[in-house]
């Protein structure tokens, strides 16, 4: 039938037009980074790389910061993760799975907080990481991350922590198992795929956060990676091999760590929305 | 905050009768509860009462100053047509954002539902612009977008639908327009992703039922799409435009807010009072005015576009 053709086709072609809208520009400077200076300045464009260089690579990581940024930020999202997974799951536990006079309202309270515009924090925060004489510490960005990141996550856990059915941590208690023996050795376990998916999102945020990386951290030495590679941008004449490279490293981490938990990630995000 | 809580929050599973509280379950409640609210409390909270408090006194920077002034922040910041400008363009920032990113959200949300080859991958991969760092963003659009050299200008001279190439960010509205779309390339998988997590959750005999009725393809959409997504756009509509509204580093990375403040908006405003301007304290009254404006906001949003309400849009 030609109709059920054309809407087979309209179907493909709405697919790669959305493909080449979210795909393409990632290729773009993924290529971008193995080309040449020449090249890449070049006013006619090259779809594939035509000289294959290394070159911006090498600068990037044997003779720029990068390689700090790339730890402080490693440094910064591992601590983020860790505090955001150890807040978040006990919280959630407590919020989705046990009954206790105002649940509702701290549920509430800490959904207020998602949705809390970060800037409204940037002065007063500031003010009170210099108090406290963290300016210029990673661990200014880690509580700030952490706070960012823990109401999220709470929110997307919602969804895995209740759907183990009550019977199984009962039968567990009914074997002389103790309540923290039985959320440990059985729930957590159960839940996996959820602590593993708020674990990254935590990771991600961190890696993002630029605004307050930017005012908290003064000295080079402690820059993490956007506020790093924005201080490239930033230069009179800038050097776009060493930028695309910087993208596409900062760009990998993310996307390893995302392949790894993909289908329960959009899971937890799409549930508490639509539920 | 009731509305919202309850169109968010799913009530839980029935287990217990209501109110008969285990002695040993309220206990761990609490202490497992207890650290993130501290939390919240100390880095939320707090800070929300200092920069009050901030916002009365006289700091240029840290260390200095600390008189108390009064409202003359207060003051300074109304009469300051720079402040009205840039809420102005937080306004239109907003709103132009929704306007974009719901209807390309709906597009990419239909196309992603069709059956296709690859489509569990792509309805996964399809959020790959959300997850990237901001300055990868930056760096592509700027990149690409770019006078010399940039792929897009070349596209458009090459392809006869302009002479010479366009200074995406040379004049003001353009930077506007331009950051615009770029923003909304990134947000708009998220919003097209629970998009379609709530189309999924409509029957499918709905459709089938007006199928047979006769209902074409916009009529379908019309009466059973639309309605049956209203929580979930209530709960976009809200949480899209707080978060939208706290963009920064998309826009102060590509246009530092320029040319001529044509994208200052409130976050930019701020951040430029505090720290290149080296006024604290006046920054510290914007941000509390931007609160409030804010709060207004969601409390009418709620009033008013609760998933009870009639015209539940997405803004």
């Amino acid at each position: 039938m030609p109709t059920a053709f054309r809407s087979r086709f309209g179907v493909l072609l709405s697919v790669v037009i959305l493909l080449v809208l979210v795909v393409a520009p990632f290729y773009w400077i993924f290529a971008g980074s193995f080309k040449t200076p020449q090249e890449i300045l070049s006013p006619q464009p090259t779809f594939f790389p035509q000289t294959l260089t290394l070159q911006h690579y090498d600068k990037l990581l044997a003779s720029s910061d990068f390689p700090r940024y790339l730890l402080n930020s490693t440094l910064v999202a591992v601590l983020t993760m860790l505090l955001t997974v150890t807040l978040s799951v006990m919280a959630a536990y407590a919020l989705y799975r046990l009954e206790f006079p105002g649940r509702r309202f701290l549920t509430r309270i800490v959904l207020a907080t998602y949705i809390f515009p970060g800037i409204l924090l940037l002065i007063p925060l500031y003010g009170m990481m210099t108090q406290l004489r963290l300016v210029d510490t990673i661990w200014a960005l880690v509580v700030i991350n952490v706070t960012f990141a823990a109401p999220f996550a709470v929110w997307m856990l919602q969804a895995f922590f209740q759907g183990v059915p009550y019977e199984v941590e009962e039968a567990a208690a009914l074997d002389g198992a103790g309540r923290i023996t039985v959320i440990l050795r059985i729930f957590l376990p159960l839940t996996a795929p959820g602590i593993a998916s708020i674990a990254i999102y935590a990771f991600i945020t961190s890696w993002t956060e630029y605004m307050f990386a930017s005012v908290l951290i003064l000295s080079d030495a402690n820059r993490t990676l956007p506020v790093g590679l924005a201080g490239i941008i930033g230069q009179y004449q800038v050097d776009w091999g060493l930028l695309l490279a910087g993208a596409t490293v900062t760009t990998l981490p993310v996307l390893i760590l995302f392949s790894l938990v993909g289908r329960n990630f959009i899971e937890g995000l799409t549930a508490g929305a639509t539920k | 905050m009731q509305q919202a809580a309850r169109a968010t929050m799913p009530t839980r599973p029935a287990r217990k009768p209501k109110k008969n509280y285990r002695r040993g379950d309220v206990f761990l409640a609490y202490v497992l509860v207890g650290p993130l609210i501290l939390w919240l409390a100390v880095t939320i909270l707090y800070p929300l009462l200092s920069a009050i408090q901030l916002s009365v006194l006289d700091v240029k920077v840290i260390g200095s100053g600390g008189e108390f002034v009064g409202l003359a922040n207060y003051e300074r910041i109304l009469g300051n047509e720079r402040f009205w400008a840039a809420l102005g363009r937080s306004g239109v920032w907003v709103i132009s954002n929704a306007v974009l990113q719901t209807v390309v959200a709906f597009a990419t949300a239909l196309i992603l539902r069709q059956r296709f080859p690859g489509r569990s991958f792509a309805r996964i991969w399809i959020i790959l612009s959300w997850i990237v760092p901001t300055v990868v963003v930056v760096i592509i659009w700027r990149w690409m977008l770019g006078t010399s050299g940039g792929i897009v200008n070349y596209l458009l001279v090459a392809l006869g639908i302009t002479p010479a190439p366009i200074g995406f960010f040379s004049t003001g509205p353009g930077a506007f327009a331009s950051l615009v779309f770029i923003n909304s390339w990134r947000w708009f998988p998220l919003t097209a992703v629970i998009l379609l997590a709530g189309m999924q959750s409509i029957p499918e005999e709905l459709y089938e039922a007006a199928s047979v009725d006769g209902a074409s393809a916009w009529q379908r959409f019309r009466a059973i799409t639309l309605p049956s997504l209203q929580p979930v756009l209530f709960v976009l509509g809200l949480v899209g435009t707080l978060w939208s509204v706290n963009v920064f580093d998309i826009i102060w990375l590509i246009t530092s807010g320029g040319p001529s403040s044509a994208t200052t908006t409130l976050p930019v405003f701020i951040y430029d009072t505090a720290f290149k301007q080296y006024n604290l304290s006046r920054a510290a009254a914007a941000s509390v005015l931007m609160g409030v404006v804010l709060l207004i906001f969601a409390v009418l949003f709620m009033r008013f576009a609760g998933p009870k309400g009639e015209e539940t849009a997405a803004s």
